[in-house]
């Protein structure tokens, strides 16, 4: 070890942020369960959906691939996200990242970029299966605009996700809290969504996360008009990225104990 | 180089009156010390002292209640990464990313210190510390031993000013343990400087210039170890558990007390 002694300077942000994205990008490619969950998992319910009922009817269709879609999303960040860091920080990893010069936001920010774009390829995979298997034709400003709302859900569940590790200690409080929020937001979002449970429960739906997700998803990949009905679960997204952000990245615990 | 002719130098770390608490529970209680260029200083303490917990503050992972702490005179609070791109830290217990094989692990932490790394300087630098077989296993797969001398590979992978050790040699066999001091003797003579723990007064005899030793957070006694056997001697603390002539660990469990600790 005969490198010269780097003490004049703090070494090059951008070589550090290069280092950590390589870093999470092998990590995150090395995870069998993260891929599992945001592509593989999406795709068997598309497949599934084809058989019994033909679904002949284009709304049930892009009902369908929005579901999928945002079951990837729900599933890749609320889960995987969360307890892939919860684990860094029990074993000890965060604590190493963070004695090096490297600032607590890059740490993060290299693992939020890692996932995010993760659920964008797997988004875009589900997308072109569940148009084959659905018959849905698409066009390529429907494809763009599917990833955006990606874009919007992951984030939507990453701030979700982030509050949840942020302000929960332990890993298993975690993982059991994450599983009980994920099946509640589904059912609030999908059955809520039906109007069986009633017209209150219908319209806390379309305001929930997962139900104003698959407002966009399927809005967009029916080609409809923009709708108010639109507008209000944009901002609602929006809403729930900056809460729950703040509160995930102002009240971050590092340590486990 | 000539460091001794230039007093100018602040000292490598300067602790002063530190205090560190979890929730109401003081563990650090008032520390202070400096350490200077080219020394080896150990941290003596029972379990709980607050040795971890001292170096924790140092590393920027706990908030001191008060004090302060320079790093080659840089507040370690006002300036975290400024102090943090001086420090090497091999962490009490820490862990790499499970999935990252070794060579992927140099090449992360040297880009995280500033230090890009060529295929063939890991393998050199990891035949040195003789982990050549092991480039493509993950962490989780090296034995106990083989992990520390990675860390501590890690942990100078940028040269750095000071090094905080944290027990380096718990667990480590004989011939590693010697490897080990070897090493850390090798790391001062290029002018760099030690902060380490350690449960082991052969190795604090042995390695270190000066010891200090803590107990419930309260600094007891600082010098260099025979230093510290000359001024405790006659202590009747030291005299009662003492065989003979007082050893450094005699001084020690006089000062610290015989009960066991959590
Ligand atoms: N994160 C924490 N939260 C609460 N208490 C803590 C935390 N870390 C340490 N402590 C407590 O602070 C005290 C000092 O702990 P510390 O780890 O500094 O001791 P130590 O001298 O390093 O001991 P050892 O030789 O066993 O490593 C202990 O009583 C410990 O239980
Ligand atoms: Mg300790």
């Amino acid at each position: 070890m005969t490198n010269a002694r780097v003490d004049t300077a703090r070494p090059p942000m951008g070589l550090g942020m290069r280092s950590l994205l390589r870093a999470d990008t092998i990590v995150m490619l090395n995870s069998k369960t993260s891929l599992v969950l945001s592509a593989l998992l999406p795709i068997v319910i598309l497949v599934a959906t084809t058989f019994g009922k033909g679904q002949s009817r284009l709304g049930g269709s892009a009902l369908i691939v929005g579901l999928a879609l945002t079951l990837g999303l729900l599933t890749s960040c609320l889960l995987g996200f969360t307890l892939a860091l919860a684990h860094d920080r029990d074993i000890g990893v965060l604590q190493r990242l963070r004695v090096t010069p490297a600032p607590n936001w890059m740490i993060m920010t290299s693992r939020l970029i890692v996932q995010v774009a993760t659920n964008l390829i797997a988004s875009v995979i589900v997308v072109i299966v569940g148009a084959i298997v659905h018959g849905l034709t698409l066009n390529v400003g429907q494809y763009l605009l599917v990833i955006a709302v990606a874009i919007l859900g992951a984030a939507v569940f990453l701030a979700i996700g982030q509050a949840l590790v942020g302000l929960i200690r332990s890993t298993n409080a975690i993982s059991a809290i994450g599983r009980l929020l994920m099946i509640a937001l589904l059912l609030l979002g999908v059955l809520g969504g039906t109007g069986i449970l009633g017209d209150t429960i219908k319209e806390i739906s379309d305001w929930s996360p997962v139900g104003a997700l698959m407002t966009l998803f399927s809005d967009v990949l029916n080609q409809s008009a923009w709708s108010g009905q639109d507008t209000g679960s944009l901002l609602a997204c929006v809403a729930y990225v900056a809460v729950f952000a703040f509160i995930g990245i102002r009240w971050f615990r590092w340590e486990s104990r | 180089m000539s460091e001794v002719n230039m007093p100018a130098h602040p000292p490598v770390l300067d602790v002063s009156n530190l205090r560190v608490a979890y929730g109401a529970r003081t563990v650090v209680d008032g520390v202070s010390f400096q350490i200077h260029r080219g020394e080896i200083f150990g941290l003596l303490g029972p379990n709980g002292a607050g040795k971890t917990s001292t170096l924790s503050a140092i590393e920027g992972l706990v908030k001191p209640k008060s004090g302060r702490l320079l790093v080659d005179g840089i507040d370690v609070q006002e300036e975290p990464l400024d102090a943090k791109a001086r420090l090497g830290v091999q962490l009490q217990s820490s862990s790499f990313q499970a999935e990252l094989t070794i060579q992927q692990i140099a090449r992360l932490y040297g880009g995280l210190y500033g230090v890009k790394l060529s295929r063939e300087q890991i393998g050199t630098s990891m035949r040195a510390i003789g982990l050549e077989q092991e480039l493509g296993k993950r962490f989780k797969q090296l034995s106990g031993g083989q992990q520390q001398r990675l860390a501590l590979f890690i942990a100078t992978i940028h040269n750095p000013l000071l090094l905080l050790l944290d027990e380096p040699t718990a667990g480590l066999d004989p011939q590693a343990r010697r490897g080990l001091w070897r090493r850390i003797e090798e790391l001062r003579g290029e002018g760099n400087s030690i902060l380490l723990t350690t449960h082991s007064m052969e190795e604090a005899q042995a390695v270190c210039d000066r010891v200090a030793i803590i107990d419930h957070g309260l600094l007891l006694t600082v010098g260099e170890p025979s230093e510290l056997i000359d001024k405790h001697r006659e202590d009747p603390r030291v005299l009662s558990v003492a065989h003979g002539a007082p050893t450094l660990e005699d001084v020690f469990i006089g000062l610290t007390g015989s009960e066991i600790r959590d």
